[in-house]
Formats: structure tokens, sequence, C-alpha cells
């Protein structure tokens, strides 16, 4: 466990040493606060407006942030071939990939946190009226990246960056369109389509779960019991995912 | 006692679908505690990739390898190596001493005994003054040298050196050339992968001569020069190439 620690606080420093994840970051808080620009609109629709937006915005950003954080986290390794010393290093492969994924989990969650704090601060602001449910929306968007970073992580492990973003902006897109995309499957014909697409829907993450923003906004309460299960649904993805760039990796030849 | 160990050892690449190269073919060979063993060949002769068999990031199509009876891929061997790669890159967003802490940690080394090693290693390769300076303004021969302190973070039995001098001045290569020995004389095992004969020549007891995966010349450096009637390294290590590629081509005009 100290290896793991060790190779995180390593992957953290060089996250905010590299200053790339600033830039997104500040990007999104121009974002949120330029929700701003709902002013003109009556004081019901201006509240649903800026926190429909800003929940937008945090899970956009945060997606943008777990791929191409986890991404580089691995592949940095490789192309600058730092990896090579540091497998010879007494540590082991899997030690590598949680130690990736632990250092993730922690600039993820330093990164969303201002995101999230700007959010609230905006709401307070604005006196716009905050309940539990906006923090839950929060807690389920903070679970979905944390999945979208291991799918990505695992990927890199065996795969080049571009097949990576193409990969993991597809299941991203995809896990938004889980019910328009069961419909359309329900209308095809083709069997061997419908399985196909049948099968993806089954293995890919349904995201759709952790947006429960829209019903947020509308003052629809969300039951805890839900929060819960669908991150232990969170938590079955992620170690699913780490599984597997564990496997792949101890098998990549460096 | 052999502390370094290689049998049959293979590697096969395979390059698209169908192309192989042989890597490293049937490479047996045994070093002993407390030996200086240059490993030498023109390049993509397989040193690079003996030296990634012997350290678990390649894998072996056949063979074996060992160091110090274990497999490349235990752990606790590698508390006992310290390795120094070709071109060394490093993190660059961290500073020289920051770089051996990273490295010290992985070696369960407690803050004050890392400490005190960090500024023993600092003053040997001469970056003292220049260990809060971040690696990205290191100059090529700086790395080689915070690379070559990092290789012995742990204090090693074993080293294993892939080109160490690549990069560095006249002086430099000197500095590097007396360390070599000065750790010989402190029983270490070093394994060096070098191109500069010359400075194998000054330092190793016993060479090895790879060529196109094969091993070539194995043996004490005197009585390989002898049986090759030659007067000094690169003399030997001419000799042993072209006598080499000259049979192969005799048997391809045979064919």
């Amino acid at each position: 466990m100290k290896k793991i620690w060790i190779l995180a606080c390593n992957t953290v420093k060089e996250s905010f040493r590299k200053k790339t994840t600033y830039i997104i970051v500040l990007f999104a808080l121009i974002m949120i606060a330029s929700s701003e620009f709902f002013a003109f609109l009556s004081s019901t629709e201006q509240y649903k407006m800026i926190t429909d937006t800003s929940f937008a915005v945090i899970e956009f950003f945060g997606f943008l942030l777990a791929m191409f954080g986890s991404i580089s986290a691995v592949s940095s390794e490789i192309e600058k071939r730092t990896i090579y010393t540091l497998l010879t290093k007494p540590i082991t492969r899997t030690n590598f990939v949680l130690g990736k994924y632990l250092g993730m989990f922690f600039i993820l969650l330093i990164n969303f946190s201002i995101m999230a704090v700007f959010f609230v601060g905006l709401l307070h602001f604005k006196k716009i009226p905050m309940d539990s449910g906006t923090f839950k929306a929060l807690f389920l968007i903070f679970v979905e990246i944390l999945v979208i970073a291991s799918i990505s992580l695992s990927l890199a492990t065996f795969t080049s960056d571009a097949f990576n973003i193409i990969a993991s902006s597809f299941i991203y897109i995809i896990g938004h369109l889980t019910g328009y995309g069961r419909q359309i499957i329900g209308m095809t014909k083709n069997i061997a389509v419908k399985g196909l697409a049948d099968m993806m829907y089954t293995i890919l993450p349904n995201y759709q779960n952790f947006t429960i923003r829209d019903k947020v906004v509308v003052g629809i309460p969300i039951p805890w019991q839900y929060v819960i299960i669908v991150t232990g649904y969170g938590i079955m993805y992620i170690v699913i995912a780490l599984l597997i760039g564990i496997y792949f990796f101890r098998t990549r030849e460096i | 006692m052999a502390i370094i160990e290689t049998k049959d050892l293979t590697k096969i690449y395979t390059i698209g679908r169908k192309r192989t190269v042989v890597g490293l073919d049937h490479l047996t060979l045994e070093i002993e505690e407390g030996e200086l063993f240059g490993i030498l060949g023109p390049n993509g002769s397989g040193k690079t990739t003996c030296l990634k068999l012997l350290l678990g990031t390649l894998f072996p199509t056949s063979g074996e390898a060992y160091i110090m009876g274990k497999t490349p891929y235990d752990v606790s061997m590698k508390k006992e190596v310290g390795f120094l790669p070709e071109n060394p890159y490093y993190y660059e967003y961290l500073t020289g001493r920051e770089l051996l802490i990273f490295y010290g940690k992985l070696f369960d080394m407690d803050k004050d005994a890392l400490n005190e090693k960090i500024e023993e290693l600092l003053n040997l390769v001469g970056l003292h003054n220049t260990q809060k300076l971040s690696l990205r303004h290191y100059s090529k021969g700086m790395l080689e040298r915070i690379g070559l302190a990092a290789s012995l973070i742990n204090d090693p039995k074993i080293l294993i050196l892939d080109e160490p001098t690549t990069g560095l001045d006249p002086i430099g290569c000197r500095d590097t050339r007396n360390l070599l020995i000065q750790l010989k004389e402190m029983g270490k095992t070093i394994l060096l992968s070098s191109h500069f004969l010359s400075e194998v020549e000054r330092v190793c007891s016993r060479i090895a001569i790879l060529h196109r995966g094969l091993l070539l010349a194995l043996g004490r450096l005197d009585e390989l020069m002898s049986k090759y009637k030659s007067s000094n390294l690169e003399d030997l290590f001419v000799k042993t190439i072209n006598e080499y590629d000259e049979k192969i081509k005799s048997q391809g005009v045979a064919q």
C-alpha cells in the first residue's frame, strides 16, 4: 500500500506542476460563472438554467479531466521512458496501475471540489435555494468521473492515446444515450445489429444512472437508497476496469 | 557463485503480422559476484534486450534469466539492483533531489537514512549545487549523473549500467570510470553495457561480445585478446564481428 501511495503522490505532483489541469478547471469556472448570462430570465427559470448549466459544465469538464488526466498519467510514463526505470525499482505492475488510479482520484477530487465549491458559492451569492438533491447530484457526477477515469486508465495500459480518446469518448456518449439507444435497438429488425447493440449496452456503463440533475432542478426528491445503489454500480465498474488494466499491463512489454 | 545468470535466453520480436527479428539468440552466461563485466556489441546486437530481459521489462521467448537466483519479476530481487538506462529520461517536473527522494522511498528507506544517502550521492556525482533545479533544466551530462546517483540510492549489490558515459564530457567519463572501479572494490557486481571500448578495456575483467543477438565471444579480456591475436579491445571487437560476418557471407555464397 505504501508503494501505491508513493506512486499516487508523484502522479498528483506531476499533474499540478504541468499546469494543464489548471487551464481546464479555469475554463470550467468561467463557464459556470457565465451562466449569469441567463439573468434576463424570470427568477425560477434563472435558477433552473444556472443549476442545470453548471451541473452539465462540471460533468463535461470532469469528463475531460478524467479522460486526459488518466491517459497522460500512464502514457507519459511510457512515451518519456520513465516507466523503464520505474519498473526496475521494487514495485509490481499492479502497484503501478493502482498508484496511478489513486493519484487520479486525488487529482479529480481536488479539481472537482474547486468546481463544486465555486458552483455552490454562485448559488449562495444568487440566493438560489439548495437542498440535499444538489449535493447528491454533485456526488454522483463525481462517481461518474471516477468511472470514466478508471476506463481511460485501463485503456491506456494497452492502447494508443488516439484510440483511447476515441474509445473513452464513444463510451461516454453511448453511456449517456442508453435510453435513446434502447429505443432504436427496439426498432431494428436486423438480429445481428440488435444483438451487438444489446451486448454493448449490457457491457458498457450506463452513465445516465449518475445523471439526476434533471430531477434535482425541478425539485423531484432523490432517495439516499438510489444514491447508494448507483455508487455501488460505479464502484463495480471501477473495480472491473482496473482489473482489466492490471491484466493487460502485466503482460505488456516495455 | 553466479549472481547473474542466463540460460538459453532468447527474445524474438514480432514486427507486424509476419516479420520476426531475433533480438537475443540462446544467450547463456554467468557473472560472478564482485565482477565488473562488460557486454559489448554494435547497435542492434542485443545488449539492451539482454538487460531488459534481466530486469523483467521484456519477457523472453524462451530461456531463463536469474539475478541472485531469483527471476526478473521477483520484487525482492529488485531491492538489491541499481539500474541506469541508456539516455536516461526522468520526471522533468521534479528537481534532482526530489527524484532521489522518490526512488529512495520506493526502496522503503527511512527519512534520515535517505537524506544522508542523498547528500552523499549528490556530492559524489557533483550535483549538490543544482539539486533544487528541475530536471528539465539539466544538460544531458547532468541527467546521466543524476541517473547514476539514482541507480545507487539503494546501495545495491548489483549495478546494471546501459551506456553510462553517453553524453558525458571527458572529465565526466573519467569520474564515472573511477567510480566504477571504486564500486567494484567495494564488492559490487557491475554489468556494464557500452560502446566505448576504451572505457570497457580499462575497467572490465571479463567481457561478452554480442552481434545480431548471438554471443560471439565470452571470457577474460586478456585470454580473448591472446586467442584472437589482438593488441587491444577495439582490434578484438572488430576481428570478432568481421569474422562472423564473413562466415555468414561465405555460407550465403556457398548456398
